[in-house]
């Protein structure tokens, strides 16, 4: 089975098994974590087509053909992604676990909505957990990536 | 240095996912660990029968009850837990063996053909209940389930009381709850003859190192353990857990390292906040000052006292609240129950114990027609004032903290209706006899190594302490960097917990960095033949008026590749056993908060319009990182107030999931959130990681009061709550 991941083809073995633990064990892309297991936490965020997904809760077979994008295939040429660098500035992040998740939701709404008003942010983030409750520094962060993009 | 918003020293790791965390260790023919838990809440082991799970191509080896001997039990401070369970079990969720297995898939399977035969016993969940007559005991050594009772006598009662013109009863409940860090516990270990390298994703990496050199009777020097940063913690992966069990584990896999990864619905039999009933007699008199005050709290400990020794104490002078009260008895009990351990969770004790005392002031408030801030400023510490232990409070800042909450409420203007502004002030202990050394290491390239067992886990801490090292020993932040925790290589510290790190590690890198910057000075004299005494350090120099010699130059000149000094910061408090008198905790830590809160009477949805926190922190070493813990601190306590509760049902835990035990998302946020924090003339460097963390619950249940007028005792604060309480107060 061929997988397109950050712009490359992997082949990887095709049993039935779940998107994030394909990325994190066999393609060493362990920016993407796991956090609840069962698609509510959003650490395991990546995007698929630009859309984010839960990688736990996708089987691979489900993305075979579709494009995959972790938080490894952000950065362009050693330049961060400007939502990425809206998060370093803002510093939109306290343990960082969940960070992956949120720089890749944020890059999905932003293209969806590229303006979006607070309550659109709090409504299409609220997916992701972070526990440390660093929330509101990533709104600042989303802000600030919105008028960079 | 200090007091600037430097960011985080890896945070460009933070944004790209790159940082290392202990999911993402791999050693060289790693196995893969599994614990197989007890189903029952308690029972005799009959058998654990390993035969056929043996058989199971793939796994490598077994650990039970069996394998354990002599030094079968392990814990914090009293050693009542097997590593894994031995001949009985008592809670659903204990470990009752574990494998290691090539993989998950042969793990799962062998863990399946497990012979396990259970007698049950009869059990007991709530722990008033277990302490009554007939209850079941879960261990002999404590009949009655009391493992600990620990006692504060300051005053005459009955004479007290028999002054108040009112006396209060009120009774608030906390519920079993989650820490739930995203990153879950994870260690591994690996033998290498009698050497044993833990890699834990612990808070406490000597605590850990003393406990299983115990457990296994070697030396603490032939036991090493690694922590990296940590996905979070809470208090949560505080003290010792699964670390002996890890450790059992890989003894028996003939050197191949070993690395358990608990699952989320492990998480939670694996540690939880104590479930607490506090009760509050409190006496008033007419023009707003207390008499006497009495607590019970019961706190439940679940099935082991796993940190409960240490805290139960702790919970005892945190119960008593931030006001002069002449008179105060309490007692604080610490019960065995058959539910999976409690442990430290975030404003550990003080959360459940301030919802209590800073509910019960605003009952007091309404009754006795008192402003409910006017009747906490008036009553609250000042420097000066002795507390309950009969101590003299210094550097006191409550009333700070209350007013900046209290100012950016804007308490003068009228509100609309259902929507209510509530207080909550909060009085914290730390830990009371601790210990942290830092060792300074200058290279001859002017470059600065500051070693530490203080763990990163999202607070900061690595980046407060690196500045705090180039303050002292006046260096551009940017030559410092920070090792650590390797009990190898880094020196000792007590734990990174209860708020202490700040204060406690950063004394000790002071003391590290001012040594050494002295060491330099006396080094410079001969070469600039100059007297020490008129030499002064800045800039990574050593200078008089016109002349100056940089560190690595004196290290040069002097034939040194490097010069190093450690430095240590202790504190030692005691309490009398029986009267609690003495002295609680080498400092207090000091919050506040205050919250605007809008109530749907018709969904019982409570919104927070605007929470505003007071911390107080003597000296911002990093008013940026600051602000995060501040904000974070009340964030997090949303949960418990509004939602956090583990739903149990005959012991077991039937929401062990981010789908049905809920935390805060960003929905859930204030609508305004602004974070403070109080800095002091002593300039003393004090922890912020809690302090704003335990007036969230009582502030908002007080703003429910003051917006609809029904008041909750029980946490959480569910929407069905209040609608069920505004059923009970529209009745005749």
């Amino acid at each position: 089975m061929i997988l397109n991941v950050n712009g490359s083809r992997h082949e990887v073995k095709a049993e039935a098994r779940m998107l994030l633990d394909i990325l994190r064990e066999d393609l060493n892309l362990v920016g993407t974590k796991e956090g609840c297991g069962v698609g509510m936490c959003g650490a395991c965020t990546v995007l698929v087509d630009g859309k984010p997904f839960s990688s736990c809760h996708l089987l691979a077979e489900q993305v075979t053909g579709k494009e995959i994008t972790t938080i490894e295939g952000l950065s362009r040429d050693g330049n961060l992604h400007p939502v990425q660098q809206a998060f370093l500035d803002k510093g939109a992040f306290q343990c960082a676990y969940c960070t992956p998740g949120f720089v890749l939701t944020t890059i999905a709404l932003l293209n969806e909505n590229p303006s979006p008003s607070d309550n659109e942010i709090r409504e299409y983030l609220s997916g992701n957990l972070c526990r440390c409750g660093s929330y509101q520094n990533i709104l600042q962060a989303v802000k600030a990536a919105s008028e960079m993009i | 240095m200090i007091g600037k918003s430097v960011p985080m020293l890896d945070a460009l790791a933070r944004v790209t996912g790159e940082v290392d965390y202990m999911v993402n260790l791999r050693l060289p023919n790693m196995l893969v660990g599994k614990i197989v838990r007890s189903q029952s809440p308690h029972a005799k082991l009959l058998k654990v029968d390993t035969t056929n799970a043996l058989q199971v191509s793939g796994v490598v080896a077994i650990l039970t009850g069996a394998d354990l001997g002599a030094n079968a039990f392990y814990g914090a401070a009293i050693k009542d837990q097997g590593v894994v369970a031995v001949d009985r079990v008592r809670y659903v969720g204990e470990p009752v063996a574990a494998i290691a297995a090539e993989n998950e898939d042969v793990a799962e399977e062998a863990a399946m053909l497990l012979d396990i035969e259970y007698e049950e016993l009869p059990s007991v969940f709530d722990a008033q209940e277990a302490i009554q007559s007939g209850a079941p005991t879960l261990h002999e050594k404590y009949p009655n389930n009391i493992f600990i009772h620990s006692k504060l006598r300051h005053g005459d009662m009955d004479a007290a009381f028999a002054e108040a013109d009112e006396i209060f009863e009120d009774t608030f409940t906390s519920p079993l709850a989650q820490q739930s860090s995203l990153e879950p516990h994870v260690t591994a270990a690996q033998w290498d003859g009698d050497q044993l390298t833990v890699w834990a994703g612990t808070q406490a990496p000597y605590m850990v190192r003393r406990v299983l050199s115990e457990n296994f009777g070697i030396s603490q020097e032939k036991i090493r353990v690694v922590v990296p940063s940590l996905g979070g913690s809470y208090g949560g992966k505080g003290h010792i857990r699964i670390e002996p069990l890890v450790a059992a584990m890989s003894r028996k896999t003939n050197g191949r390292p070993v690395k358990f990864l608990l699952s989320r619905a492990e998480e939670f039999v694996t540690v939880t906040k104590h479930a607490a009933s506090i009760t509050l007699k409190t006496g008033v008199k007419r023009d707003g000052t207390f008499t006497a005050r009495q607590v019970t709290v019961y706190w439940n400990g679940g099935a082991y006292a796993d940190a409960s020794p240490l805290l139960v104490p702790q919970g005892m002078v945190r119960a008593v609240g931030p006001y002069r009260i002449p008179a105060v008895h309490v007692d604080s009990y610490g019960v065995y129950t058959n539910l999976p351990p409690a442990g430290a969770y975030r404003g550990a004790m003080s959360s459940q114990a301030t919802w209590a005392y800073e509910s019960q002031m605003d009952i007091i408030a309404r009754k006795m027609g008192f402003d409910p801030l006017e009747f906490r400023l008036k009553n609250l510490f000042v420097s000066g004032d002795h507390f309950a232990t009969g101590e003299t409070l210094h550097d006191v800042h409550f009333v700070d903290c209350l007013e900046a909450s209290a100012k950016a409420m804007n308490p003068s203007t009228s509100l609309r209706a259902k929507v209510g502004r509530g207080y909550g002030v909060m009085m914290k202990s730390t830990v009371s006899t601790s210990k942290s050394q830092a060792r300074m290491s200058l290279a001859d390239d002017g470059k600065v190594t500051l070693f530490t067992s203080t763990v990163e886990m999202g607070q900061g801490a690595h980046t407060a302490m690196a500045q705090i090292a180039a303050e002292s020993l006046r260096i551009p932040f940017e030559m410092v960097r920070v090792v650590g925790p390797d009990t190898n290589v880094t020196p000792f510290d007590s734990t990174t917990s209860a708020s202490r790190t700040t204060n406690m590690m950063g004394n000790a890198v002071i003391a590290a960095g001012t040594s050494l910057k002295r060491k330099l000075i006396e080094l410079a004299a001969p070469l600039l033949e100059i007297p020490s005494e008129e030499l002064l350090a800045e800039n990574g120099k050593v200078f008089a008026k016109e002349t100056s010699i940089s560190y690595a130059e004196i290290l040069k000149r002097n034939n040194l590749n490097s010069l190093e000094e450690t430095g240590e910061y202790s504190t030692a408090s005691k309490m009398d056993p029986e009267t609690g008198q003495g002295k609680a905790t080498p400092h207090w830590h000091q919050g506040a908060g205050a919250a605007e809160v809008e109530v749907d009477t018709e969904t019982g949805h409570v919104t927070i319009l605007r929470y505003t926190s007071a911390a107080f922190a003597g000296r911002v070493v990093n008013p940026h990182l600051a602000q995060l813990q501040n904000d974070g601190n009340v964030i997090f306590g949303l949960g418990p107030t509004l939602m956090e509760e583990m739903i149990l049902d005959g012991g077991q835990v039937t929401n062990p999931n981010l789908a049905d035990y809920a935390i805060p998302s960003i929905r859930d946020i204030p609508l305004e959130l602004i974070s403070v924090c109080i800095e002091s003339d002593e300039q003393e460097l004090h922890g912020i990681g809690e302090m704003t963390l335990p007036p969230v619950a009582p502030a908002i249940a007080n703003a429910i009061e003051d917006a609809i007028g029904v008041r909750i005792k029980d946490l959480p604060i569910t929407a069905e709550k209040i609608l069920h309480a505004l059923q009970e107060k529209s009745k005749p």
